[in-house]
């Protein structure tokens, strides 16, 4: 379980994380909407560690983020996939899908790279094993980056706006994968744009507003009449955003 | 000139025997500057305040000092320390401390390029400070620096000449004294000339080499 008391998030005198509380259960598919600046992606550098938190706790599994032996658990439990696929420009597909499991986890060579290409063949990436990134589309990028995230077998996928850089054929490539993921079971954290995607495969919507969370329903709820849509300011997001 | 040729030639073995000196030198100065100047471009990077001010002071000191006053101050300076040294290895430290406060900044250009994220990501990913620095960082930094490393580090073999002045007899050394013991100063130069730039050429071949290894992947544009 991923739980987050009370945090809080400063940079300087900008108070971008305030007081935020949310948990996820194993199994969970919990989606992040809201604005941009809303703090979304901070949320999510908050759970892996890439922020310190300027208040509050977060736990993975029990391990607390602020601590170095916490944060070393927690990073092991989950995985991110990030905006812009920050892959690493000087290893091939394969080499970035198991730099972590042979380093981190201690895997043998071999059986990292047979994992990982099993993976890539599941995102139909078989013939790019030993492309460098720099020779991929966007589309293609980001499933590698969603091969590497699963290669550390993570409880937790934390994804953040996997598909804001991607145009909408490679976003749908995207997306179909992460469907499946989520029919498989897959706990997520979702932080996205892509508002009919997370109503099909989230159990709960969060919504994010200026640093808060006003919002934590489950996804029917949110997009009902009576649950969400009675909130006037998610109204108008939901309007604004199925609009474009 | 045919004769003059010549009777330059039993002095031949002599001058190679200063060439494979500067070659010697040339290796070890090359290797230890590119070492040194990693050191300190990862310092002048690193988080601690007190690392990067070391940095920055080193690399100003040898950058803005002539060569060959940092020599002579190594070579007088290091007995008066009670550290004995012979000149060669004293030439060669001088030759690396320098040289390394010039790669050091190439190097340092070629960190700051790389991509926050892709650092943030080998962090989430749970590698340590070192697999990043060894595995992400410095690979990244270096296929941007090694092609203006090479041009610092062909300073460097250049300047190894300069060594003949603490009694090193390498290339110049040796070439100083057959012209005075030869009077054939313009031969002995023109020997001089086509070893170095042998020798820069062989060094900027293999530092084209390494680029391509590097950028291996790359768009050409890049690479």
């Amino acid at each position: 379980m991923i739980e987050i008391n009370n945090v809080e998030k400063r940079f300087g005198s900008a108070e971008v994380l305030k007081r935020i509380n949310l948990k996820v259960e194993p199994g969970e598919v919990v989606t992040i909407l809201g604005s941009s600046g809303s703090g979304k992606s901070t949320l999510i550098r908050c759970i892996n560690g890439l922020e310190t938190l300027s208040g509050g706790a977060i736990r993975v599994d029990g391990n607390d983020v602020s601590t170095a032996a916490g944060l070393a658990a927690a990073r092991r439990r989950s995985a991110t996939v990030f905006q812009l696929f920050n892959l690493y420009p000087h290893m091939t597909v394969l080499q970035n899908v198991t730099l972590a499991p042979i380093h981190v986890l201690g895997q043998p060579r071999a059986e990292a790279e047979t994992r990982a290409r099993a993976l890539l063949d599941l995102v139909g990436l078989t013939a790019q094993a030993d492309a460098y990134p720099q020779r991929l589309s966007g589309g293609q990028r980001q499933r590698v980056g969603i091969c590497r995230a699963l290669a550390m077998q993570p409880r937790y996928l934390l994804l953040d706006e996997v598909t804001s850089a991607l145009d909408p054929e490679m976003t749908g490539e995207v997306l179909d994968i992460l469907a499946r993921l989520a029919a498989e079971g897959t706990t997520m954290v979702f932080v996205t744009h892509e508002i009919e995607f997370a109503r099909r495969i989230s159990d709960r919507i969060v919504f994010l507003e200026a640093g808060e969370l006003i919002v934590d329903m489950p996804a029917e709820a949110f997009f009902s009449e009576e649950g969400g849509l009675a909130v006037p300011r998610i109204r108008k997001f939901l309007s604004k955003m199925t609009k474009d | 000139m045919i004769r003059s040729w010549n009777a330059l030639e039993p002095h031949l073995g002599f001058l190679l025997e200063g060439f494979a000196l500067t070659v010697a030198a040339c290796v070890l100065a090359v290797a230890g500057a590119v070492v040194l100047g990693a050191l300190i471009a990862s310092l002048r990077t690193a988080r601690s305040r007190a690392a990067r001010a070391v940095a920055a002071v080193y690399c100003d000191l040898f950058r803005n000092v002539p060569f060959i006053v940092q020599l002579f101050f190594f070579f007088y300076g290091l007995p008066e320390l009670g550290i004995y040294i012979g000149a060669f290895e004293t030439g060669v430290l001088a030759m690396s401390i320098a040289g390394g406060a010039f790669v050091a900044d190439v190097i340092r250009a070629g960190i700051l390029s790389i991509e926050q994220g892709v650092i943030e990501a080998a962090r989430v990913f749970g590698l340590g400070r070192w697999q990043i620095f060894s595995r992400i960082v410095m690979p990244n930094a270096l296929r941007v620096s090694v092609r203006p490393m090479g041009s610092v580090l062909i300073n460097l073999v250049l300047t190894s000449s300069i060594l003949s002045t603490i009694t090193v007899n390498e290339l110049t050394g040796t070439a100083k004294i057959v012209a005075a013991t030869t009077f054939m100063p313009f031969e002995v130069y023109a020997v001089l000339l086509v070893l170095y730039a042998a020798l820069t050429y062989a060094l900027s071949l293999a530092v084209a080499g390494v680029h391509r290894r590097l950028n291996r992947g790359m768009p050409e544009a890049v690479a």
